[in-house]
């Protein structure tokens, strides 16, 4: 036993010394070597990518194809495509796609800009880009609210920081107050004596354009309240006043980069090219929207649409002869499809002479360098407009109805110089076309309708015509609809929150007026 | 003169006691035969140390290394299904070279992996497929979207020839020693080292043929609104549908414009997958020298895959040599050379560029054979169903889809062993595994949904060195030994992955990264580094009573945090004995019995960089500008600590009737706790799960093994063996809030596998009807019924699992057979599903008729709110294998050839009970979640001849 005793017990513990003393290096060992902490980062990158994955999934633009085209475009009749899976088209319930943009815009969008908002919180060094990322993060929620109602708001995108795994939803109405305060306090705080910010890559870090972004935005988001809650919304209205876009310049939009692939190339324009499918060939501008602009003689047509682009469903060369003459535009009825069944297949249509006759958008709309418009001057002043018109603030609704059809029309050449139409033009359409307040609120609604399509912001298109419901669109008709006929109103929410936020879910899809559907409404659709 | 005689006695472990009479002879000339009932009795445990079974206090089986060898399978560990009580070997539907899983003892770990530790010849070898534990940019993880190949595991990159034997340390107590690699259990692996002077020869050649498991309807065609398609555009737009007219065998037009005969096409599967073939062909060499013996031996393995255009090939070639270069030192070396070759793994899951999902659910009336040729004179992809541009021609994605691994391995370990003259020994050990693999993807030019294609190429640098120690030395008072060893162990793991992704070839069909436009690179590292030091102690009375402790401490490098003092180290005790009773009470019927209990506990680290929040830069910029990225999809945890096991087990072994009955029972209770865990997170968070230390998880079982000689005569013998186990599993807690924790999502995005609080683990989920006050199911306004719960419909892991061996004997001829089967694991029809929405399903046909127009709507709304129906019981029983075989005797080649063996060989080779109506009970695209299917390889029958030579 001595032997072991004399043996065993010094090896044993020279053992132990040496593995407990050999951890020194354990904390380098453990720590990513492509990759760095907060101490070495820069958060300019986490607002950078807030901006680009704003206008889209760098997954191949997954909820712009699903959210904004299938559902969004189709229902407001802008586009119209007779794609088996266009489900939207149809007022069909595909629950993958109407999840699509919440499963995207959490990780993708609310995780950068809430951390952006966290990183830079109470360091002054980064006061301007801390204020860029409140009002970036109001601008992400304000659309995800819009689409699904109640959603997670105030506990979101902070998981690293709070621990909270299963935020709770909150009610829009809560969303929309703190979204109109936070846009408020953090306009008002940009310095333009401050940081300077590298990582903006819509304004270039111009605090002062960022100024009237900011209440551009307030303006926006105050006018959704119309119905829901006018005192707030006027409240905020009065904030903005004078302050907001004065031009086109002021646009906000993104732009693209053909270089790196569905990472930096246009969403829409992804889809719309092709790439995923026949989108390029079967999907059109929408009757409704293309008769709109021949019956007012409006000179977006011959700009934004064109005939003959693709010449058969087999190719997606694009045939630069293309026609733009405003005459022989068409829009392709929604609702059809090519099933060979008299009143649904397309080619049964009386409208319908060959697919090449039909109007797609314009290339210069659809170029994968090409920008991905934000918010706009001219809803800037079409909202302006509506606020004189309804409520008595801002000026002459007139004149901002004036100001913002010109802008609609004018901002069409920073899509590309060939769209490109004059001032001139624009009066003259507005000589024709003069506004009348008895039937302002329609005019107003109709213009903002016409412009965010052209803008192919659908999102925006939806959400004014639910609060506005202008223009009257009629309803499809096609079997089996998920509505029960009428245009849908909401995203259900997804059914990977059932799994993994199942209380909050639960409560949250119970409490939908009008059910978690596609005809449940949000809070401030009244 | 009588003459008295008088004995000698020779023994020597592992050979038979011989008797020589003492003559007048000056030389006496003992030849001692090996004996092989006793060789058995000896297993290797952890660490490598041979011991006697009857000394054991925890269960070990051991398998010999030529049952792997004769029906044989790419990936060796498939050879043991069946033949381990409580081991559950898993295939999945990956094609040749998938991966496999094992689990012992049930799943052992909520949030990491439950696959065992591998060891062998003492050295630690990973073997985690790529999926849940262990993430790839291009592989599969249970998200709804998997659509990547298989990318097979580290296990089956060896030669079953080169295998002596495999031993199974199936608990905690068996592998204490293997600290925090011990909680999935240890698999010992001991390669064949040189041995006298031989060569020998296998070869070994199957072919291989796919079993068609889809029933579908084959009344109505393809087409839509219960309507043949009348022109090329509306049979082209639905080219997927199965919701047409009703078989009549007119000509109808199809997708390409041709019109054929309107009539059911059933042997679709049939013509799309080939007969494929596997021949392997293996050389050893053994050579005995003074001063060491070396055994050499190269290996081809050469397979065309069921799957058209996908094969693997292997090479193995490996090196051990055993010396003794001065008095009292071994010096052991073994290398193993791999080259392994996967051409176009076939991919599983999503449809996607994936040919089996393609074939499997072809409309009723289109014939797989009309697809041909899948591409036009420009090249591009021609579309049976241009509705879907993801629906690929299953032709086009095996023929010019490319999918290649190319492996180059070496496995080396060094092992010198110093004996002093009072027995104290001195081990050294080293080992080092190391690989460079190579991905090539290319979604080619002209793809439907890609028409520019894409390249993917990653490259994969692994190295895992292990170095250990051991020093030990027996002592012997009066009856009782004491043998205490003490040693230490360091281990660095380092992986790095590079990923190169261009799209868009320009030049098309030209399939390099250079040719692409947008390139885009991505690395990814890892890095950890674990030091052990461990001691054991046994004390041995007589031949009657063995007991063994032991203790490990591990410290962790995966737990460090910088600026926080975690404690990286965790302490591992276990203690275990054995009492042959038979020593002490030895009724005529009983030769050998004995009691065995032990406990231990055991555990696991982290995954390497778990515990900070990192960020870095896209490879792509914008207009020259940096796009940033926040690393981590799961929260980190900068205070992780590690989880533990602990398991009690006892069990008994007997031979019976002069051994011609062995029992082997063993009891088991394991707990889990302390689980490290990424529990899946609303994505509203902003991350998609958060890593937490927190879960506890517990597996209740039992095993047992009955063999016996049923017959026994002259020139006759019958052995029968019947292994079988029973595992209860139940996840205790997850989280706090966390009720739980999502596991994998099916395609269809209506089953689910997950574990819940107070289930067993890995419940299948799926949506209930939904019921009024009353219990009356609720239907929308089109009529088809309203979704209701989610709820769990039982476990994917099977509670029994069961093999039936067999082997017969007359003079030189043997036949052999395997039966086994699971009972009670659930699985998740993705392919029913799909029945459904694709109008295949023979449930579409109940009043398909009378729901004209509105049937296709009805039927898929039915399926995505009523998804219960495509949870099924996955029980099954299968006639495995089967070997019939003739020894020749060796003077019929005047004893030139030693041995030489012809056998039969067939595997997997019918079904015999399943309940699933579509698909293979034992279907699932990745190895890392069980219960989820779809879109995988159909289940592959195998036969063909094995010749085994010894000169």
């Amino acid at each position: 036993m001595k032997t072991i005793i004399k043996l065993y017990v010094p090896l044993l513990l020279s053992g132990l010394m040496l593995a407990s003393s050999c951890t020194k290096d354990f904390e380098k060992i453990n720590t990513d070597p492509q990759s760095v902490g907060q101490a070495e980062y820069n958060p300019n990158y986490l607002l950078s990518t807030a901006q680009l994955n704003y206008t889209g999934s760098i997954d191949f633009a997954y909820e712009t194809w699903r959210g904004n085209l299938i559902y969004a475009s189709t229902m407001m009749q802008g586009l119209s495509s007779v794609i088996s899976y266009w489900a939207g088209d149809k007022y069909m319930l595909n629950e993958g796609y109407t999840a699509a943009y919440w499963e995207k815009a959490y990780p993708d969008q609310v995780k950068y800009a809430a951390d952006l908002v966290e990183f830079t919180k109470g360091k002054p060094q980064y006061n301007n880009v801390h204020q860029m990322g409140r009002i970036w993060k109001a601008l992400i929620f304000q659309r995800l609210t819009d689409l699904y109602g109640d959603i997670p708001y105030s506990e979101a995108g902070t998981g690293y920081y709070t621990g909270n795994l299963y935020p709770k939803y909150d009610s829009q109405q809560a969303i929309y107050t703190d979204l109109l305060k936070e846009v408020d306090e953090a306009t008002t705080a940009l310095n333009a004596s401050g940081d300077a910010v590298s990582g903006d890559l819509v304004y270039a870090g111009d605090i002062a354009k960022w100024k009237r972004f900011g209440y551009s935005l307030l303006l926006r988001m105050a006018m959704r309240l119309t119905k829901a809650d006018a005192t707030l919304a006027q409240t905020y209205i009065n904030k903005a006043v004078g302050k907001t876009m004065i031009g086109d310049a002021d646009n906000a939009f993104f732009k693209h980069d053909a270089g790196g692939g569905r990472p930096t190339q246009n969403r829409n324009a992804q889809v719309l090219l092709g790439d995923g499918g026949q989108e390029n060939y079967y999907t059109r501008w929408s009757s409704t929207f293309i008769n709109y602009l021949k019956t007012n003689a409006d000179p977006r047509l011959s700009k934004v649409a064109v005939t003959k682009l693709y010449l058969t469903d087999g190719t997606k060369t694009q045939n630069p002869n293309f026609i733009t003459t405003a005459a022989v535009q068409k829009g392709m009825p929604n609702g059809k499809d090519l099933s060979g069944i008299a009143g649904r297949d397309v080619r049964k249509d009386p409208s319908y002479t060959d697919f090449t006759d039909y109007s797609s958008p314009h290339p210069g709309m659809l170029k994968r360098e090409g920008n991905t418009f934000i918010l706009t001057y001219a809803e800037t002043e079409l909202l302006w407009a509506e606020a004189a018109q309804r409520f008595g603030i801002g000026g002459s609704a007139a004149t901002h109805y004036n100001a913002g059809v010109i802008s609609a029309m004018t901002y069409l050449s920073q899509y590309d110089a060939a769209m490109a139409i004059t001032t001139t033009d624009a009066n003259t359409y507005l000589t024709a076309h003069p506004y009348v307040a008895a039937n302002g609120l329609d005019m107003i609604a109709t213009q903002y309708w016409a412009h965010t399509i052209t803008m192919l912001d659908f999102y925006e298109a939806w959400s004014n015509w639910r609060r506005t419901g202008i223009p009257a669109l009629v309803p499809i008709v096609y079997p089996n609809t998920n509505t029960g006929g009428s245009i849908p109103r909401r995203f259900p929410y997804p059914l990977a929150e059932g799994v993994s936020n199942a209380a909050n879910y639960k409560a949250a899809s119970g409490a939908v007026p009008g059910g978690d559907k596609l005809v449940g409404k949000v809070w401030w659709d009244k | 003169m009588r003459l008295k005689m008088q004995f000698w006695l020779f023994s020597y472990a592992g050979f038979q006691t011989k008797e020589v009479a003492i003559g007048s002879q000056a030389i006496i000339n003992i030849v001692l035969t090996e004996d092989t009932k006793q060789l058995t009795e000896v297993v290797v445990t952890a660490l490598g140390i041979k011991k006697e079974r009857r000394a054991l206090g925890y269960s070990v089986t051991q398998v010999a290394g030529e049952t792997l060898t004769q029906a044989r399978e790419n990936n060796v560990l498939n050879s043991l299904v069946g033949k381990v009580a409580g081991l559950d070997v898993s295939s999945t539907s990956g094609g040749a070279g998938a991966a496999t899983s094992v689990t012992i003892r049930g799943v052992s770990s909520l949030g990491q992996s439950s696959q065992p530790l591998y060891v062998i010849n003492g050295v630690p070898m990973e073997s985690e497929p790529v999926g849940r534990f262990s993430a790839n940019s291009v592989g599969n993880s249970g998200g709804q979207y998997d659509n990547a190949p298989d990318r097979g595991d580290a296990i089956s990159n060896l030669n079953p020839d080169d295998i002596e034997s495999i031993s199974v340390l199936k608990g905690a107590a068996a592998a204490a020693l293997y600290g925090y690699r011990a909680k999935g259990g240890v698999i010992l692996i001991t390669t064949k080292s040189g041995k006298g002077n031989s060569i020998e020869f296998n070869s070994n050649y199957v072919g291989e043929q796919v079993m068609d498991r889809t029933d579908w309807q084959y009344i109505y065609g393809q087409g839509t609104n219960g309507q043949k398609p009348t022109t090329q555009l509306a049979a082209a737009s639905t080219g997927g549908s199965s919701w047409g007219a009703k078989l009549d065998g007119s000509n109808v037009i199809q997708f390409d414009g041709v019109s054929r005969p309107y009539t059911a096409q059933k042997d679709n599967i049939e013509n799309f997958y080939r007969t494929g073939n596997t021949f392997t062909n293996t050389l050893a060499l053994n050579k005995t020298f003074e001063g060491g013996v070396i055994r050499v031996s190269g290996s081809d393995l050469h397979n065309n895959s069921v799957v058209p255009n996908s094969g693997l090939n292997r090479q193995n070639f490996t090196l051990s040599a055993t010396l003794d270069p001065i008095k009292r030192l071994v010096i052991d070396a073994r290398f193993n050379y791999i080259l392994e070759q996967a051409k176009n793994r076939p991919m599983v899951s999503d449809g996607a560029g994936n040919a089996n999902y393609n074939a499997a659910f072809l409309p009723t009336s289109i014939n797989i054979k009309d697809l041909e040729p899948w591409k036009d004179a420009k090249g591009n992809e021609i579309l049976y169903n241009t509705g879907n541009p993801y629906a690929t021609n299953p032709w086009f994605a095996a023929y010019e889809f490319i999918h290649n691994t190319k492996k180059d391995r070496l496995l080396s370990s060094a092992n010198a062993k110093y004996t002093f003259d009072n027995g104290l020994f001195l081990q050294l050990r080293a080992g080092r595994d190391a690989y460079n693999e190579t991905y090539l993807g290319v979604t080619p030019s002209g793809t439907a949904y890609d028409l520019d294609g894409g390249f993917t190429e990653q490259l994969t640098n692994f190295s895992d060195i292990n170095v250990d120690g051991l020093i030990g030395k027996s002592f012997k008072v009066d009856e009782i030994s004491i043998t205490p060893n003490i040693g230490a162990s360091y281990r660095r793991t380092k992986v790095s992955q590079t990923t190169n992704q261009g799209g868009s070839f320009q030049i098309p069909g030209v399939y390099t990264l250079s040719n692409t436009g947008g390139k885009t690179v991505s690395v990814t590292q890892s890095d950890q580094e674990v030091q052990s030091v461990y001691g054991t102690l046994e004390i041995t009375y007589k031949d009657i009573l063995y007991l063994t402790g032991s203790g490990r401490s591990d410290w962790f490098s995966t737990l460090a945090t910088p600026g926080r003092d975690n404690k990286l180290s965790v302490f591992y005790p276990a203690i275990s004995g054995s009492f042959v009773f038979s020593e002490l009470w030895k009724p005529s019927f009983l030769s050998f019995g004995k009691l065995r209990a032990g406990y231990a506990v055991v555990g696991q680290g982290a995954l390497p960089f778990k515990t900070q929040l990192y960020y870095n830069l896209r490879s792509e910029t914008i207009n020259g500008s940096p796009i940033g990225n926040i690393v981590n999809s799961s929260i980190p945890n900068p205070s992780l600590f590690a989880s533990k096991a602990e398991e009690f087990e006892v069990g008994t072994e007997m031979r019976l009737f002069g051994d011609r009955l062995n029992l082997d029972l063993t009891w088991y209770s394991k707990k889990s706790s302390d689980e490290i865990l990424d529990v899946p997170t609303s994505t509203t968070t902003g991350y998609s799960g958060a890593t937490l230390n927190i879960g506890e998880l517990q597996n209740k079982g039992v095993e047992a093994l009955v063999s016996g000689v049923i017959l026994k005569a002259k020139d006759f013998s019958w052995t029968s063996s019947i292994n079988g186990s029973y595992n209860d599993n139940k996840v205790i807690t997850l989280a706090p809030g966390t009720a739980s924790q999502l596991l994998a999502t099916s395609r269809s995005n209506v089953g689910f596998l997950q574990n819940i609080g107070g289930m067993a683990a890995g419940q299948v989920m799926a949506y209930d009807f939904k019921y009024d006050a009353n219990g009356n199911i609720l239907k929308d306004t089109n009529g088809a019924p309203e979704r209701g719960e989610l709820k769990a419909y039982g476990s994917a892991y099977s509670k029994w699992t069961a093999g039936w061996n067999n082997e017969f004997s007359y003079k030189g001829v043997n036949l052999s057979f395997l039966i086994d089967g699971k009972w009670g694991g659930k699985i998740f029809s993705a392919t029913d599903y799909y029945g459904y929405v694709f109008g295949l399903h023979q449930a579409t046909l109940e009043n398909r008729d009378a729901l004209g127009i509105n049937a296709a709507n009805y039927y898929t709304t039915y399926a995505n709110n009523v998804s219960k129906q495509f949870v099924q019981d996955a029980s099954f029983i299968k006639f495995r294998q089967l070997v019939l075989g003739y020894n020749f005797p060796a003077k019929l080649f005047n004893n030139k050839i030693k041995g030489l063996n012809l056998s039969f060989v067939g595997r997997n080779l019918f079904i015999l009970m399943k309940k699933t109506d579509n698909i293979d009970p034992e279907s699932s695209y990745n190895a890392t979640f069980p219960g989820m299917e779809l879109g995988g390889v159909p289940p592959v029958r195998s036969y063909g001849l094995n010749l085994s030579v010894k000169l």
